[in-house]
């Protein structure tokens, strides 16, 4: 399992668990960089070649729900951290 | 019969098999068809070349172009949430909406690509809703072979078809094919309300998550949007208008494609070009040389001779024969190799005499796009639909298409004789 950190004064990060998925509500509260990371996030993902691993619903105020297909979950994590979304992640027990 | 005719018919049948088989690509397949045919002298590579048809490579390259680079902007994404919102997260709405811009896509992008842009949009609003996305697709692929049939661009046999009958403008087509393509459509709405309601329920508060949407927010490059709409619609109206103009439909389709790279700028010239379905392209090079070698043999000919000899070349018989042929064959076969062969055919009964062809294109037409919806394997968007689905981890199973697909395609086959006898043989 992975643990992540952020800035709180930056992005706010909700996960819960639904089923086979991850569901993230993520709100963007300072637009420069961020929002053009998370824009980044989700190109690469609606790039690829798998359609369902993690999909973006986007609403107003810059808030983002992220539904995660449970074997792209670190791809994700990983995608924020490399966008600079997140402070620090690590492997957690 | 001649060596070199019973050589063509044999590499024929053989290359056919290993098509149906699906064992082999089936754009490798058909090139080495075509190669043998040229490497066995059965027709030298400079008629095989004359028999190639650039007007429907360039019409499928044209807008494959126009197509990728508009599905850059994100509009078509933008188009089902603002539908899915409208039918205020209602599953069953959101599936007849999606079916309905399928079918419209399909008439006027042709019904491959559309089917490639919805599927993806198709799985982030299912999954969204917690609904099966099984029911989308499948109402989808059906819906996408009825939008084909109505227009020159819409379903890859009317392609070859428009391209190879120079009399038939698109207008033609939108004004033979549209009417019934629209009837068959409005008859299976009801269907798929009954068919699939009970099995895509979904709760209030996860409707409230599509009705939550910004949309705005989808699109992702409203300068370019700008350019892709103003040259898509040039080139709708080129193809409404292409007869008038003396232009073909490919030239048409090229010249909005080359417009638009040149308004976008080189830098997406690379990504648009990769967006061609290349292998589609050779499949299709592949399957006119190989037809070139039964019409340069004369087999064709004969097939045709038979035809007639069958139906007397009465055209009530000759019609019901082609349409119902067509359909039971495309719901069974590839329908682009199936027009391959029959389009010389039903030129050659032009030749031999009978006089009136025209009941006889709109019976190919109607029976091979309308038949594609008799199985999974009947059309060139159920395979692509399937193939996405399946990797998606949601196969659509043959058994499980068959049962909705097929007493499907036989009513719009029989709405279709009904069509076909009532507008032009009383």
């Amino acid at each position: 399992m992975l643990k992540y950190e952020y800035d709180h004064n930056v992005i706010q990060v909700n996960e819960i668990e639904n089923g086979n998925d991850v569901e993230f509500r993520i709100h963007i509260l300072q637009e420069e960089p961020y929002l053009d990371g998370i824009k980044k996030v989700q190109k690469e993902f609606e790039e690829n070649d798998v359609y369902t691993d993690v999909l973006f619903y986007i609403y107003a105020s810059h808030e983002y729900r992220v539904i995660v297909r449970r074997d792209y979950y670190e791809d994700f994590i990983l995608e924020l951290m490399k966008q600079r979304l997140l402070q620090s992640v690590k492997w957690s027990e | 019969m001649e060596q070199q005719a019973i050589l063509a018919i044999g590499i024929f049948l053989v290359i056919y098999g290993f098509i149906i088989a699906e064992k082999i690509h089936r754009t490798i397949v058909a090139m080495i068809g075509g190669t043998l045919m040229v490497v066995l002298g059965i027709v030298d590579q400079e008629t095989a070349l004359h028999h190639i048809d650039f007007n429907t490579l360039g019409l499928l390259v044209g807008m494959m172009i126009i197509v990728g680079i508009t599905a850059e902007t994100g509009l078509f994404k933008y188009i089902a949430i603002v539908a899915a919102k409208r039918a205020k997260g209602e599953p069953t709405r959101i599936l007849i909406s999606l079916a309905l811009i399928t079918a419209v896509g399909s008439a006027f992008l042709d019904n491959v690509t559309t089917v490639l842009l919805m599927v993806p949009v198709t799985f982030s609003i299912t999954r969204q809703l917690r609904v099966n996305p099984i029911p989308f697709l499948i109402t989808q692929i059906i819906a996408s072979n009825v939008g084909g049939t109505a227009t020159l661009i819409g379903d890859p046999p009317n392609i070859m078809i428009g391209s190879a009958v120079k009399e038939l403008s698109f207008m033609d087509f939108i004004i033979n094919l549209a009417p019934l393509a629209v009837l068959v459509m409005a008859i299976y709405v009801p269907i798929f309300i009954f068919l699939f309601r009970k099995g895509i329920q979904t709760t209030d508060d996860l409707k409230r998550g599509i009705m939550e949407m910004d949309e705005s927010q989808l699109i992702t490059d409203r300068t370019l949007l700008r350019k892709c709409l103003i040259v898509l619609g040039l080139t709708i109206l080129g193809f409404f208008t292409h007869q008038l103009l003396h232009l073909e439909s490919a030239t048409v389709a090229l010249a909005g494609a080359f417009l638009l790279l040149l308004l976008t700028g080189e830098h997406m010239m690379e990504e648009a070009f990769s967006k061609v379905e290349w292998t589609t392209i050779f499949f299709f090079v592949g399957l006119f040389v190989l037809v070139s070698g039964l019409i340069e043999t004369g087999v064709i000919a004969q097939l045709a001779a038979q035809a007639i000899e069958l139906t007397g070349g009465e055209p009530v018989a000759t019609s019901m024969l082609i349409l119902w042929l067509s359909a039971i064959a495309s719901a069974f076969l590839d329908n682009i190799p199936f027009v391959a062969t029959m389009i010389p055919m039903i030129q050659e009964m032009g030749n031999m005499g009978v006089s009136n062809l025209e009941p006889l294109w709109w019976s190919l037409a109607l029976g091979a796009c309308l038949g594609g919806n008799g199985t999974l394997i009947g059309a060139s968007a159920n395979l692509i639909v399937a193939g996405m689905a399946g990797k998606e981890g949601y196969p659509i199973k043959f058994v499980q298409f068959l049962k909705y697909g097929f007493p499907l395609m036989l009513l719009s086959i029989v709405l279709s004789s009904i069509y076909v006898y009532l507008r032009y043989l009383i």
